[in-house]
């Protein structure tokens, strides 16, 4: 979950600068839409589309967003392994849980620009969001389209464009890499969920 | 009474003939003392002050590599001020950076900041390219050592499917290694370019790192500081737009304005303070403007004659000098105020025939002196030789200035005065050991005292006890080490070796026994040449280990995900220093690179996060297994060092006795101890007294007491020279009463080397001054 493209996104990366401007009409609006639950459990589905490789690279599993605490994202297929995402801390186990990585912003003060980042873009939020991104969109009655440009040169290594879609619920993302690879995650089956099991809650530590 | 003064009269009927020499030795030092005038004005004009605090410790007896690691360590940091500001919100922190550079650019500071040239992160993740599979930190060489490859290749799979993971940089780098190499070497310091200058997080603020070059001396003849004042006027305006702002100011140039703005305090204070208190004491002893006013000439000429001679011999003259020779001002009035004790005692010698009497004991005096200052220049410590020359020369012009002038400038004796009258009448009343009958008993409680004191007295060779810094100071550049994770440079490894491989395996060595040390109860880490380019040796070693795993790892992921995905290429050529010192990323740790000099390749390896001492014994014994590795402890060493020159000097100061008890031998035989045992008794006193303050012996307190000898003396030379002789007692009360003074305003000096030398000869000369004339010879029994 961090290459060298994300590291050297993150070399630069400050914490983001323009929290000071106006939040656009749009995400507003957005915002207002979208359900406020202490914990959202869901389903996903990720496609990566990457040059070199014949097939696109395709996981499901759980995640569940849990309000200002962080991202569990669940891979059950093809492989069982785990990410855990909060605003200062990135930590990725296997199936029989041993920790593969483990990226702590306190050690490491620019990474919270990337563990900030993902950790918005995973539980939408928007707010979180606009200190780094140029939001423009349109919503008509069924739903709302997002399209998000890094402000900062330095993300725009990384990601080139983001496109979000939803209603209630955050449905789809769309991530599109500096280096032509494509991620495109859908969210299904959305519910405010239990609060996280002590297991679940040991993953993020 | 004085034999001379009797025979006054036999040599006035030919004065013609003593006049003669006597006007052309006037003429000669008026000379002298017009040339000393030209190169002062033009001294103060140049301002060739020097304020750096180390010039005091002597050049250690260093090899070539650790005087070049020393030199490359502080290269820069002389003239370098780091500014952080700091305040939770970054924008916030612009803000405030903005009005604080506004201000400072609006104020007449000579202040140029810096631009930042740290490498940028694309030109990291170049080098890392370049040489991937060349580079891997101790953790990821274990990993790849012991983990099986399908556990490499789970971990793989794992991550290729995780979100936010480019599997493009997945073929690139099959064990994600460049991302964690970069993290560990990023680690190496806090600090990044953020696109609008460096910045760092830490101690819940953003911080911006502003660098800052100075333009002139750090410290202006007016004793004004500068720099500090600059930046707390930047910093108000600063604060006016944020008020929660933070500020850290660090740099070499503000230690040395403080101590510069303080020893220029200390002068004026020093200096006016006593010369005030020895013309006070001239007026009220001898009632007339004349003596004042020679007295006080003799005092300007011999200080400005001590500071030309000091500037002559050593090209600049150091701050700490010309505090400590502010102090010179209670010693070299001597001379002059003999003299006026003398002519008020005796008005009815003429003036040249009253100074050839005096003479021979001023000039012994001045000699003792002379030579207890000089014999601390002995020591190799440039500060200490100044101060010694400065002393000598200052003794010498004051002494001259006496001799050759007084008789000549001095048209009327000084009118009596009550004030000297019950001085000198005090004599007769002072209590005298011979005789009395409590004599051993005072004598025994005394040797008693002195001998509890120096039970516990302790010796402290510390580099603290010899030069400080204001703790705000002090504190605010431990902060910022802390907060950019700048490694220490006050003790370090040198790594050496016959080529830049074997200097490289072993640093490799160490490193390997520096490992374990590494983690939360010891160090934090370290920085090494070898981070960066690994010796040829482990560089085969590394890529071999990584050939192996990628292709079991790209193997594996394509047996899983049906790809015929190539394993990404190994590099093409061996890294070595000279392709590493090519590259701009060389910048982040090119210092440790010390090259090669006379046919030895040198590196260092610095340590991150060494707070406590108690590793520094660890430390030292992990260098002395291996070979080619020293454990360079800088303020250890100087410890050692002054140490090693306080018995030096210890040894010397019981010489030094012996060969003045000679020289009194020579002049006064068996009379000869009452002048010498008031200044021996006296410095084992003060050395007792030292050890009931708690004060630590150091050098400095014996230097100080080598001065004592020198001074101290002198007052036995008097009383035994002339006695019996009110006018000769008079003097060594004003001349004791000055120094004393002088002295004591010294031992409240905030540099800690110089409130020694005042404490000691504070308490040293108070000593002597009681005892000597207690030791006076019996009164003669009237013919």
């Amino acid at each position: 979950m961090i290459d060298r493209r994300v590291w050297c996104a993150a070399w630069v990366l400050g914490p983001a600068a323009w929290a000071a401007e106006p939040v656009p009409a749009i995400v507003r609006e957005v915002r207002r839409r979208l359900a406020d639950e202490p914990v959202l459990r869901g389903a996903f589905e990720q496609r990566k589309t990457v040059k070199g490789f014949r097939n696109p690279i395709v996981s499901r599993g759980e995640f569940a967003v849990v309000r200002e605490r962080g991202v569990l994202w669940r891979t059950q297929e093809p492989f069982a392994s785990t990410l855990a995402v909060s605003r200062d801390r990135i930590v990725a186990r296997q199936a029989d849980g041993t920790v593969t990585r483990r990226l702590q912003a306190q050690e490491e003060p620019a990474l919270r620009a990337v563990t900030q980042t993902l950790f918005a873009l995973l539980s939408a939020d928007l707010a979180g969001l606009a200190e780094r991104f140029q939001i423009e969109g349109d919503m008509d009655a069924q739903g709302w389209r997002l399209l998000l440009t890094p402000r900062d040169p330095a993300l725009a290594r990384w990601l080139r464009r983001v496109e979000l879609e939803g209603d209630r619920f955050l449905r789809s993302a769309r991530l599109l890499e500096a280096s032509e690879d494509a991620t495109l995650i859908r969210l299904a089956r959305h519910a405010a969920g239990p609060a996280l099991s002590a297991a679940e809650e040991a993953q993020f530590d | 009474m004085t034999e001379p003064l009797v025979s006054a009269p036999k040599a006035a009927v030919q004065p013609l003939a003593a006049a003669w020499p006597w006007r052309a030795a006037a003429l000669a030092w008026l000379a002298v003392v017009l040339v000393v005038a030209v190169h002062q004005v033009r001294f103060w004009t140049a301002g060739r002050l020097d304020t750096d605090v180390m010039a005091l410790l002597p050049a250690t007896e260093q090899d070539v590599a650790l005087t070049r690691a020393t030199e490359q360590l502080g290269q820069g940091l002389q003239r370098q001020i780091v500014v952080l500001l700091g305040a939770p919100d970054a924008a916030d922190v612009r803000r405030a950076a903005a009005a604080w550079r506004a201000q400072l650019l609006s104020d007449k500071a000579p202040l140029g900041e810096v631009e930042e040239q740290g490498a940028d992160g694309a030109q990291f993740v170049a080098f890392q390219r370049r040489w991937r599979d060349r580079l891997l930190t101790p953790v990821q060489r274990e990993r790849l050592l012991h983990s099986p490859g399908a556990a490499l290749t789970q971990s793989a799979l794992a991550q290729l499917h995780q979100p936010g993971a480019s599997a493009r940089e997945w073929a690139g780098d099959p064990l994600g290694l460049g991302s964690e190499w970069l993290l560990a070497r990023a680690g190496q310091s806090k600090a990044r370019p953020r696109g609008d200058g460096l910045w760092v997080t830490g101690e819940g603020a953003e911080w911006q790192v502003l660098r800052y070059e100075i333009g002139g001396s750090a410290f202006s003849m007016s004793g004004d500081a500068r720099y500090g004042p600059a930046l707390e006027a930047a910093w108000q305006a600063a604060r006016r737009e944020v008020p929660e702002l933070r500020m850290l100011a660090v740099g070499l140039p503000l230690h040395a304005e403080a101590a510069a703005t303080r020893a220029s305090w200390e002068i004026n204070t020093i200096g006016w303070g006593s010369l005030g208190c020895v013309l006070l004491l001239a007026w009220l002893a001898f009632r007339s403007p004349w003596p004042m006013a020679l007295v006080g000439a003799s005092l300007v000429i011999g200080t400005a004659a001590g500071l030309s001679l000091t500037a002559a011999v050593f090209g600049q003259v150091h701050l700490l000098t010309l505090v400590f020779g502010a102090s010179l001002v209670g010693v070299a009035e001597d001379y002059g105020i003999h003299y006026f004790a003398a002519r008020q005692g005796r008005p009815e010698v003429p003036q040249k025939m009253l100074m050839r009497a005096l003479l021979p004991g001023l000039a012994l005096a001045l000699s003792t002196s002379v030579l207890a200052y000089l014999a601390l220049g002995l020591a190799p410590f440039p500060g200490l030789r100044q101060m010694a020359v400065f002393s000598a020369g200052g003794l010498a012009g004051a002494f001259l200035t006496a001799v050759c002038w007084f008789p000549l400038l001095d048209r009327r004796p000084p009118r009596a005065s009550r004030f000297a009258a019950v001085i000198a009448g005090s004599l007769a009343r002072w209590p005298r050991a011979a005789g009395h009958p409590g004599v051993w008993i005072i004598a025994g409680a005394l040797a008693l005292f002195t001998a509890a004191g120096l039970v516990q007295l302790r010796a402290g060779d510390d580099l603290r006890n010899w030069q400080s810094s204001p703790r705000p100071l002090v504190e605010a550049q431990m902060q910022v080490n802390r907060l950019l994770g700048m490694p220490s440079v006050a003790q370090f490894y040198l790594v050496q070796g016959a080529s830049a491989q074997e200097v490289l395996e072993r640093e490799e060595a160490l490193k390997a026994r520096l490992d374990p040390l590494v983690g939360p109860a010891g160090l934090q880490g370290y920085v090494a040449v070898s981070d960066w380019v690994p010796s040829l040796a482990r560089q085969r070693e590394d890529a071999a280990l990584v050939a192996r795993a990628e292709a079991q790892v790209v193997a594996g992921v394509n047996a899983a995900l049906g790809e015929a995905i190539a394993r990404p290429g190994p590099s093409v050529e061996p890294l070595t220093p000279q392709a590493w010192l090519a590259d701009p990323v060389s910048r982040a740790a090119g210092r440790l690179w010390l090259g090669e000099s006379e046919g030895r390749w040198s590196t260092l390896v610095l340590l991150q996060g060494l707070h406590g001492r108690e590793l520094l014994p660890r430390l030292a014994e992990t260098a002395s297994q291996l070979p080619g590795v020293r454990w360079v402890d800088r303020s250890a060493d100087v410890a050692v060092l002054l140490g090693r020159y306080r018995g030096a000097m210890t040894a010397l100061l019981l010489a030094g006795h012996l060969a003045v008890f000679a020289a009194l031998w020579w002049r006064f035989r068996s009379r000869a101890w009452r002048a010498w045992l008031p200044t021996a008794a006296a410095s084992a006193l003060t050395a007792g007294c030292l050890g009931w303050l708690g004060e630590p012996l150091q050098l400095a307190n014996v230097l100080a007491l080598l001065l004592l000898l020198g001074m101290g003396v002198d007052y036995g030379i008097f009383l035994v020279e002339h006695d019996g002789d009110g006018s000769a007692w008079l003097a060594v009360v004003l001349g004791a009463a000055s120094t004393w003074l002088a002295f004591g305003l010294l031992a409240w000096s905030s540099t800690p080397v110089l409130h020694a030398f005042g404490l000691t000869l504070m308490i040293g000369i108070a000593a002597v001054w009681v005892l000597s004339p207690w030791l006076r010879p019996p009164p003669r029994v009237p013919p």
